[in-house]
């Protein structure tokens, strides 16, 4: 059998990394190795995120290629069916197939309108290498290798197979850093990242190396946690972590250009590579506490005595989940629940021009636009969506937490996800017409292998 | 035969097999209601004598109850107890705390068992495992070889049709002897409850809450449960659809991932 070195596929997932800073980065030279590859043939393109553009929600999609109203995870936490205690979808909860069980022939009894339209015309038999992929915990035995990304609580059942586990551990890899330190100790912060971004290199070039395998798909998730805590520090020039922000991004530069030129030496320059994000950043201009303000407009009651989401009071009409999701506190699918279904458009209604009235201060708008569950998703998981999602202007980072006093403030964290600034570095010609959304990247990378 | 003499009489029949190829052997005993469930079929087996070691893995953070069963039963029945620590960790400060939660089960209970096994060069080990405990165990043999470092290779197994059990492999091997392997949970519940096997008061519901499971006291979290009794365990149990170990991994998952969550700005 000859090989067909066309059909290889490396995607370098840059979790967080936006379309605009990477183009300045670039252009001012931060950048040399993504600007050489950019000069061969290759296109940096804007591209939306999942809604949410959340991590969770929007590297399923990815993964998949498919809505979350298939795929089944909207966010990093959801509510126990007819409770209000919190849960925490992983892997498990992922209820389409995923790329390498597309190609694997590990989909079991998962199924998606991409699997279907895949179906007999990739061949089922290829190996993947899936390396720090968020929302894979706990490792699936796929047809190749995998170790989870964030969330990832144990690195042995993160892994599979064993063999990788203990590959990890003897190079003391780093599952995820100590976000924590952020603010007290950032230069310890700093460190860590730049050390496991060194590690997550080293697992790529080494499973690159050793392993056979048709698509490899490796992620840093470390650019997310700087941009949280630093973003402000990605173009002011006297921001004292300014020098530190740019050094990990021509570290993250040096190792594009190492996968990238490896990757092609070995596929002859006819392999299909890609980078890409799962969602951009914008800095926070304020925090925006959603359910404080329906508390305020009186669409929610709190029992502070409670816990979390458990505090929802009887008579309750709508609460709100990380980042925007909303939710209708429907009678017959929660245990407080008031508003009966056919109540829905008037409550529906009441609250998007709550949101869209909403200003801050300065009067500023804060939400860009609030979108319907219904118009959002479909497929089988679509019940289990939120009502609506509002998404925030760029500077408004709409937040789920129940606690807060006011409807707005400030925090520690400097960066906000977007929806709209997303990248991908493809092949000139490779996007399709329109604008690029990340569901589209598996097609993409499915037809390679046709 | 009745059901529970049938199970009864296959692990007696496992114990005694194990004890007449290898000789030099040893039973792990966590103090458990299966180790001690099969620490009371190993008396059966040698009328009430037996004749060889009984190890028990003291990582120091035992519950206060299981250290005063264990010192009650090994003078009771006349054990001849060995009991493992890995020292120069738990002096080194190790602990759930310290290192990760599989850094200090590799180095307090596997390290540990390793240099027992060493040190008395022992040929077999017995181990109360059971396959409905866990999705890996149904891969488990009742002579299950594993190699110096432990490693036990599951693709690479002797079949075992028909009760034949291969008790013969490489010479560096020790062999995992499983004799209760074809036991339920419910199963022990019953055998316990004819034979009245004593079990640590943790198993009973205290304040609304037990242990299904239990081990070392940071990575145990009880269940809610009103079962006080063992009949009220196992009519417990028939009605129930739960993990047995759920009480052990699933809220240190969950504490981890809120942690993480809260950290980045989330809940």
């Amino acid at each position: 059998m000859t090989m067909d070195l066309s059909k290889k596929v490396f995607v370098l997932g840059i979790d967080g990394a936006p379309e605009t800073l990477l183009a300045e980065y670039v252009e001012q030279g931060v950048m040399p190795n993504l600007k050489n590859i950019l000069s061969g043939g290759y296109d940096l393109v804007q591209m939306d995120a999942s809604i949410p553009d959340v991590s969770s929600t929007s590297w399923a999609s990815f993964m998949t290629g498919v809505n979350p109203g298939e795929h089944g995870i909207y966010g990093f936490m959801e509510l126990l069916p007819n409770t209000y205690r919190l849960t925490f979808p992983n892997y498990a909860s992922v209820k389409a197939p995923a790329l390498w069980d597309i190609i694997g022939g590990t989909s079991g009894i998962k199924a998606s309108t991409l699997a279907d339209k895949f179906k007999g015309r990739v061949p089922n038999n290829l190996r993947s290498i899936v390396i720090n992929m968020p929302e894979t915990f706990p490792a699936p035995a796929l047809n190749g290798v995998l170790t989870s990304g964030f969330v990832c609580p144990d690195l042995k059942k993160g892994t599979y197979p064993e063999s990788a586990y203990e590959y990890l551990r003897s190079i003391n890899y780093i599952m995820d850093i100590e976000a924590s330190n952020a603010s007290d100790k950032p230069d310890a912060f700093f460190d860590e990242a730049l050390l496991a971004l060194n590690k997550r290199a080293e697992a790529f070039l080494h499973f690159m190396d050793n392993e056979r395998w048709d698509l490899f798909i490796g992620v840093v998730t470390e650019t997310d946690r700087l941009h949280h805590f630093f973003f402000d520090a990605a173009r002011d020039k006297t921001h004292k972590y300014h020098e530190r922000f740019v050094f990990f991004y021509t570290r993250m530069d040096d190792i594009i250009g190492r996968v990238f030129e490896r990757f092609m030496a070995s596929t002859n320059g006819r392999g299909l590579f890609m980078t890409m994000s799962d969602h951009g950043f914008a800095p926070i201009r304020k925090e925006v506490y959603l359910n404080r303000l329906f508390v305020e407009k009186g669409l929610l009651t709190l029992d502070p005595a409670r816990e979390y989401f458990e505090q929802i009071g009887a008579g309750s009409k709508a609460f709100v989940m990380d980042p925007g999701r909303i939710y209708i506190n429907f009678e017959g699918r929660y245990p407080g629940g008031a508003v009966s279904a056919r109540d829905r458009s008037s409550v529906v209604n009441e609250i998007k021009s709550i949101l869209i009235d909403l200003k801050d201060s300065d009067g500023n708008a804060v939400i860009n636009r609030v979108y319907d569950g219904t118009e959002l998703y479909s497929g089988d998981e679509s019940a289990r969506s939120p009502d609506l999602v509002a998404v925030g202007n760029d500077g408004f980072d709409i937040k789920g937490n129940i606690k807060k006093p006011q409807a707005f403030g400030t925090s520690h964290f400097r960066g906000m996800h977007t929806r709209h600034d997303a990248h991908c570095v493809m092949p000139s010609g490779t996007a399709p017409l329109g604008r690029l959304h990340i569901e589209n990247i598996a097609s993409i990378i499915l037809e390679r292998f046709i | 035969m009745d059901h529970l003499t049938a199970l009864e009489n296959k692990s007696i029949f496992i114990i005694r097999e194990a004890y007449f190829r290898f000789r030099n052997i040893a039973m792990l005993w966590s103090v458990g209601k299966d180790s001690t469930t099969l620490l009371w079929l190993v008396r059966k087996a040698f009328f009430g004598e037996v004749p060889f070691p009984i190890i028990h893995i003291d990582t120091t953070y035992k519950f206060p109850e299981m250290y005063r069963f264990r010192d009650e039963y090994a003078k009771k029945w006349g054990l001849n107890l060995i009991v493992g620590r890995n020292e120069g960790q738990v002096e080194a400060g190790m602990g759930p705390g310290k290192g990760t939660k599989l850094d200090c089960c590799n180095e307090l209970k596997t390290n540990a068992l390793k240099q027992i096994i060493e040190k008395n060069g022992f040929k077999a080990l017995l181990l109360g495992i059971r396959r409905d405990e866990h999705g890996i165990r149904a891969k488990e043999r009742v002579f299950s070889p594993r190699d110096e470092n432990f490693k036990w290779d599951y693709e690479n197994q002797p079949a075992e049709l028909w009760d034949q059990y291969k008790s013969t492999a490489a010479e560096d091997n020790h062999f995992r002897v499983h004799p209760i392997l074809h036991m339920t949970e419910l199963d022990i519940w019953k055998y316990m409850k004819r034979e009245k096997i004593p079990l640590t008061e943790l198993y009973l519901s205290k304040n609304g809450k037990r242990y299904r499971s239990i081990g070392c006291a940071p990575c145990c979290s009880p269940i809610e449960s009103t079962a006080s009794n063992v009949d009220e365990i196992i009519a417990e149990l028939e009605s129930t659809h739960t993990s047995e170990r759920a009480g052990r991994a699933q809220d240190k998952e969950d504490a981890y991932t809120m942690q993480k969550l809260r950290s980045l700005g989330y809940m």
